[in-house]
């Protein structure tokens, strides 16, 4: 069981994801909308694993992750996004990220990569 | 899809009722079985290599015969006698038409013959229109000017409707228009080369066909609880199409936004109904420029 922050402006995405992982046995120790709120949740509760969307206002996914790597280097982090983002995967994978998904969810997929962290 | 505009047209010219429509339409729900379904129970798939291929099918921008091969679980002959006993949607609505004694077979023809002469329509494209294949159904409907680019964003969006959604979606007319009050919308606009942008707008309660569907819950009233997941919708569709446009054109997606309230979208747009069930939908999409609201 993992200790993890959700990080989407989709209150639709946050829910599924939510449930998903509740139903797995994980604990979503907090919600963030953007990524500004996100680095500060992360900060504030300092979860074990941090899903991560890349397309937000206010800041976006990758800076986002940027400054959470600042923050603590061993951060495990997975990128969330639709399809098509292959070269923002790209570098979120060179500043840290630890994984990647895309949305729409697949269940196994998540909860495989949740294990592995 | 002719079952269901050819069904519109004969009640629209008191051949058919309100009451024989949705005979018909109940009928023409347990024909359209979904090519997973009559796999399992064929014994050609698995119910896990079934809903695989189902999943793949939200992410991927292709047909389920298409990934089956793909995934090695069918061969393309099994895909094809698969698509024979799906059945096709023109054949088992004239079927039910004369089955009920609602039309006579030359009643049916002389109407087909009506209504490809009053939509300009050519003997092709009625064919295309029998075929039930959305990638020869869309395009009649769109302007004969469409940007390429712009077709596959909303041939994409169709194909997610009806994958996603409601495998019984239809379409009619597109029009264009620069300006366009709406009580709702959710949109997302795409930076880069070549800028774009997909709206869905609907009156009262309609969005909620897709929200509902894609949220896999129920929603009252639409609010921005649902247009959210209308929203993520489209975030999905647009990027299965900055995947297949990825080769030429760089696409970058905004964040999507969503209104519940009295506005106006305005640029050069072309908007395309989409019928989900009984709910009407409209597509607004633009290209080389991203929708104001």
């Amino acid at each position: 069981m993992s200790k993890i922050l959700i990080v989407d402006d989709s209150r639709t995405s946050r829910k599924i994801l939510r449930t998903l992982l509740e139903e797995a046995g994980h604990e979503i120790v907090a919600e963030a909308e953007n990524g500004q709120d996100g680095v500060e949740k992360y900060k504030e509760f300092k979860p074990e694993v941090t899903t991560l969307d890349i397309t937000m206002p206010v800041m976006d996914g990758l800076e986002a992750l940027k400054l959470i790597k600042e923050f603590d280097s061993s951060a495990k982090v997975i990128m969330v996004t639709a399809a098509g983002q292959q070269n923002k995967m790209v570098e979120a994978i060179k500043v840290g990220a630890s994984e990647f998904v895309t949305k729409p969810f697949e269940k196994d997929n998540i909860l495989k990569l949740i294990e592995k962290m | 899809m002719i079952d269901k505009l050819l069904g519109a047209y004969f009640l629209e010219k008191g051949k058919l009722s309100p009451e024989q429509i949705k005979q018909i339409e109940q009928v023409q729900a347990q024909v359209r079985v979904k090519l997973g379904l009559i796999a399992v129970s064929e014994k050609l798939m698995t119910n896990e290599q079934a809903d695989e291929v189902n999943r793949l099918q939200s992410v991927m921008d292709k047909r389920f015969g298409d990934i089956a091969v793909e995934k090695g679980y069918l061969t393309e002959d099994q895909v094809s006698r698969l698509l024979g006993l799906q059945g096709n949607g023109y054949l088992s609505f004239v079927q039910t038409v004369i089955d009920n004694g609602m039309m006579a077979l030359h009643e049916i023809e002389e109407g087909l013959i009506d209504y490809q002469k009053e939509n300009g329509f050519t003997a092709s494209d009625i064919d295309a229109l029998k075929s039930d294949d959305p990638d020869r159904i869309v395009p009649l409907f769109l302007p004969q000017d469409i940007d390429k680019y712009q077709k596959e964003h909303i041939l994409g969006a169709f194909r997610a409707v009806t994958r996603l959604i409601c495998n019984g979606a239809c379409v009619s007319k597109a029009y264009k228009a620069e300006s366009m009050k709406t009580n709702a919308f959710a949109s997302q606009g795409l930076d880069g080369e070549k800028k774009a942008s997909l709206t869905f707008v609907g009156e009262g309660n309609n969005l909620n066909a897709i929200a509902d569907k894609f949220a896999g819950e129920t929603f009252e009233e639409v609010d921005l609880d649902s247009l959210d997941a209308v929203a993520e919708f489209i975030n999905c569709i647009n990027g299965m199409y900055a995947t297949k446009v990825a080769p030429d054109l760089n696409v970058d997606m905004l964040p999507p936004a969503y209104k519940a309230e009295a506005c106006e979208l305005t640029g050069d747009m072309i908007v395309l109904p989409i019928y989900i069930g009984d709910k009407k939908v409209e597509l607004v999409s633009t290209f080389g420029q991203i929708v104001n609201y």
